[in-house]
């Protein structure tokens, strides 16, 4: 058979490289810096772009979609190619692919901190933005299938089948999750509300953990744990079924982040079974990753990049045994809302994916540069502090998680809550706070033994941008082969492949979120239950802008500890409006839900929230809620009132017609009388200022139910 | 992985890992990398029927079968609330409160009294009344200057501020604490703020109300 020469393009391999190291450096600080923040509140810098609430969501957004993206590409196109003995299908995409990757990133990391958000958690970019996450992402994967076309391997790898079911798991995921109307040029709402809105932000939500920072990864595993161990894969009949089971399965757990919450039972016992099925699928990643190094062990002693992919495969199979036990109503009571999450969540990303593309980075670099790691004694070290970093952090957060929940929930022997005060129980997890900070910049400091490592190595050697490789041409066989097995011959059909794992992960969509759009009953209405004024709806957009969600949730479970601190519990029919919803994940501070409730034990005066807005300390010299200073000094945009009003009124909510053009005067109506209401206690703010909306806002919060009790 | 041989491979010979003793599987071969044609691990087979029959088992319990016995094993949150509320209704009952009567209320002296009182104040009160009591948003509790004192008798007696824990005075921010504080707290902890009087704390937030002369 006739040799074919073709070239496996390392450039692009290089570009997405340092691209990942790059933004895993950007994104650790941003991680260093709102660990700060969590500790000293001046850390916020007084700034609206430097606040906890806008930044935080640029630390998630970075590593997740920067350093763990950027390091998903790495990987891929250095094994998509080498897997299929072809070069990629189009170099212009792959450039494309890379360029508008990288300009997303910037764009993502500017708007959030100008206060461009959706509210979503993950998903918190607007509107331009997805599209152009889209369009990037289709490039991407038109580019894989036509490479896997062209190739010269009969079979695809299991690595790929892992890439393909990412490629169409995420596109579906963020288009379905991204559908948002524009009321501005860079602002929107999005279609859904309520109880949906969470059910489908928590579909996405989950499943970007699941096809973003897990399957991708696992693909990866798959090349390079085997190259790296020189080692054969354990078992292939076990590929596939915790292949086909994992995608099947993940796509319905979302509603485990919905424990106890305003969904209807059913869906969550769905995420909770679906959790708990998951444990063995995913185990099976683990397993066919160490027992692969049967027979090697030897030298994972010496070898570091071996010692980072036990550690991440280790790692993985902890988070995996985890998240199902966190989606346990019984465990998910304790844990939900706490730090204990923050802490499962990094043990995933320390752990999993950076230790994993660690590994892979210190693999790829000599290769590709033709030469030695300069240091095995630096990567070593890097190793270690990267393991006790994890430590460092994940116990403290353990720690803390725990004691939040114990304080949250305990009473007296005369029935009443034993720590009423939120603020006592910020207060004692403070010193967990500080050594998560500690483990965070020991990971940091690793980090940089990375970067060293890689530029001496880089230094060191000649870069082969293309590599030259020869293979016969692929023949092309037809149908199935008498003793071809079912699977074995999918391998051979990409398309069908891939059709297959569309179907595979629709199903568990389909089936949670069309009944809880279409059946009435799962969210019953409650007709005390009004829109926003003009007014308020401006307040909640700049709840939304400051990223108030990150830390205060609005959902009161039905628990006792829960309605004696907050007050009546939350039902779903109160959220009908909310587009989005801003049920939050994690108490930092107190819910907020029922806080304007006057009968409630939350209720605090306009002037209380002035002052407090204005400088939390004032209030409570231990509070580490940012100053919101500028609130008092920036104008509340009463102009775009009608194209809001406009849009909630495309979204079904029901303001009378042509209320967007009474809206505005309303809005202002409602305006003074706060700021009147505020001169009688000696606080002189006008009522065009933002911190007037927000305390509209704050004071309607929960009051639909809440006041007629 | 150089060392593959190719007749074997092409002739679907068993080739066996000299390592492990386990059996390749003949084509698998992708950029070097092989498979082996080990069965699933049985305990990893098990674990995933036992997650499958934990599944049916939870799903029949809480959405499919309605005997009560069932139900009881399996309740949905809003019966585990309910459950929740009698259990502290329950407590409550087991522990009533000392009662008080108003009418003949005085302040305590007791310095475990006032020490409790202390202990709510800064659980509660310190947020808008300051942490030494120099007032916030709250009004001022160190100065002689009241807001809902008795103007004919020219007292604020305890019964006075009672009064406003118990009712509030919501438009001006405060709740009722009826519910978070019982009779005996109200007491301990108006009994430390009215110790608070003459106390000169720093930053002092400005007079309100009407000058008394006797406090407490």
């Amino acid at each position: 058979m006739e040799l074919q020469k073709f070239y496996y393009d390392n450039k692009i391999v290089k570009m997405f490289a340092y691209a990942t190291i790059f933004w895993g450096v950007v994104g650790m600080l941003v991680g260093v810096l709102i660990a700060l923040q969590m500790v000293l509140p001046s850390a916020n810098f007084g700034l609206a772009f430097t606040s906890f609430g806008r930044v935080r969501p640029v630390h998630t957004n970075a590593v997740i979609f920067a350093f763990v993206g950027n390091g998903i590409f790495t990987g891929y196109y250095y094994s998509l190619q080498r897997l299929l003995k072809t070069g990629m299908a189009s170099n212009w995409m792959t450039r494309v692919h890379f360029w508008g990757w990288q300009s997303i990133i910037v764009m993502a990391a500017v708007s959030l901190l100008a206060g461009f958000t959706t509210g979503k958690e993950y998903a918190e970019l607007e509107w331009p933005i997805d599209i152009l996450i889209a369009v990037i992402w289709v490039i991407f994967g038109w580019n894989m299938m036509w490479t896997i076309l062209k190739r010269r391997v009969k079979h695809i790898y299991v690595a790929i089948w892992f890439y393909i079911a990412t490629f169409v798991t995420v596109a579906v995921l963020h288009i379905v999750n991204s559908m948002e109307i524009p009321w501005a040029i860079f602002k929107s709402y999005p279609v859904f509300a309520g109880v949906q809105d969470a059910l489908v932000q928590w579909w996405y939500g989950h499943n970007a953990v699941a096809f973003f920072l897990t399957t991708p990864y696992l693909g990866l595993m798959y090349y390079f744990m085997p190259k790296a161990a020189n080692r054969p894969i354990y078992s292939y009949k076990l590929s596939i079924l915790h292949f086909w089971a994992l995608i099947f399965l993940y796509i319905w757990a979302g509603p485990h982040h919905l424990l106890y919450q305003a969904l209807p039972n059913w869906a969550q016992s769905l995420g909770t079974v679906f959790s708990i099925m998951l444990i063995a699928p995913s185990w099976g990643g683990m397993i066919n990753g160490l027992l692969t190094l049967r027979g090697a062990w030897d030298r994972v002693r010496e070898e570091p990049v071996l010692k980072f992919f036990v550690v991440a495969v280790t790692a993985y199979g902890m988070s995996t045994f985890e998240g199902p036990m966190l989606s346990l109503k019984n465990i998910n009571a304790i844990s939900h809302f706490t730090n204990w999450t923050v802490a499962h969540v990094h043990i995933g990303a320390l752990g999993w994916n950076g230790f994993l593309t660690f590994g892979m980075i210190y693999w790829l670099f000599p290769r590709m540069f033709n030469t030695k790691l300069y240091s095995n004694k630096l990567a070593n070290l890097h190793f270690w502090m990267g393991t006790l970093a994890m430590l460092f952090y994940s116990i403290p957060m353990y720690w803390a998680g725990w004691t939040e929940a114990s304080m949250w929930k305990q009473f007296t022997a005369s029935g009443d809550l034993v720590y009423p005060n939120f603020l006592e129980i910020v207060t004692q997890i403070m010193p967990m706070y500080y050594m998560r900070l500690f483990g965070g910049l020991l990971y940091f400091a690793g980090m940089f033994l990375l970067v060293y490592n890689i530029y001496k190595t880089v230094k060191a050697g000649s870069f082969v941008a293309m590599e030259a490789a020869e293979a016969p041409a692929l023949e092309r066989e037809g149908a199935r082969k008498a003793g071809e097995s079912y699977h074995r011959f999918l391998e051979r059909r990409p398309v069908q492949f891939m059709l297959l794992s569309i179907v595979a992960v629709l199903i568990g969509g389909i089936v949670e979120i069309i009944p809880t759009f279409i059946i009435k009953s799962n969210i019953p209405t409650i007709a005390t239950v009004k829109p926003y004024t003009p007014l308020e709806l401006h307040g909640r957009d700049i709840y939304i802008k400051e990223g108030c969600y990150v830390c205060h949730s609005q959902m009161v479970r039905p628990f006792r500890s829960e309605t004696e601190r907050y007050g009546e519990y939350s039902k779903a029919g109160e959220y009908v409006y909310d587009h989005p919803f801003q049920w939050g994940s994690k108490r930092i501070g107190p819910d907020l839900f029922r806080e304007g409730v006057k009968s409630g034990p939350l209720y605090k005066s306009d002037s209380w929230h002035y002052t407090h807005f204005m400088d939390p300390r004032k209030i409570n010299a231990q509070s580490i809620m940012p100053n919101y200073t500028w609130l008092a000094e920036n104008e509340i945009d009463i102009e775009s009132t009608p194209a809001k009003i406009r849009v909630m009124q495309y979204l079904g909510v029901p303001y009378p017609e042509g209320y967007d053009l009474k809206a505005s005067a309303d809005a202002k109506a409602q305006a003074e009388q706060i700021s009147a209401g505020l001169k009688t206690q000696g606080i002189d703010v006008a009522a065009s200022k933002q911190i007037i909306a927000l305390i509209a806002y704050i004071q309607r919060l929960g009051t639909d139910v809440g006041d007629s009790k | 992985m150089s060392n593959i041989d190719e007749n074997k491979l092409h002739q679907g010979e068993p080739e066996i890992d000299e390592l492990t003793k386990d059996r390749y599987l003949g084509g698998h071969e992708y950029d070097g990398i092989r498979e082996l044609d080990n069965k699933l691990p049985r305990w990893w087979v098990y674990l995933f029927f036992v997650t499958i029959i934990f599944a049916v088992v939870y799903l029949l319990g809480y959405h499919v079968i309605k005997s009560e016995s069932v139900k009881k094993l399996f309740p949905l949150q809003e019966a585990e609330y309910t459950n929740d509320s009698i259990a502290i209704a329950k407590l409550r009952g087991a522990n009533p409160e000392p009662t008080v009567d108003l009418a003949t209320m005085v302040p305590l002296t007791a310095t475990t009294d006032l020490a409790a009182g202390e202990a709510t104040y800064k659980k509660i009160c310190f947020a808008c009344h300051g942490p030494q009591g120099q007032g916030l948003v709250g009004p001022n509790f160190t100065d002689q200057y009241w807001i809902y004192g008795d103007t004919l008798t020219k007292t604020v007696s305890i019964q006075n501020l009672y009064q406003v824990v118990i009712t509030g005075v919501i438009a001006k921010g405060m709740i009722s604490y009826k519910d978070q504080l019982s009779p005996v707290q109200i007491q301990q902890v108006l009994s430390f703020i009215l110790s608070l009087q003459g106390t000169n704390p720093p930053n002092p937030k400005p007079h309100q109300g009407v000058k008394y002369e006797k406090i407490g």
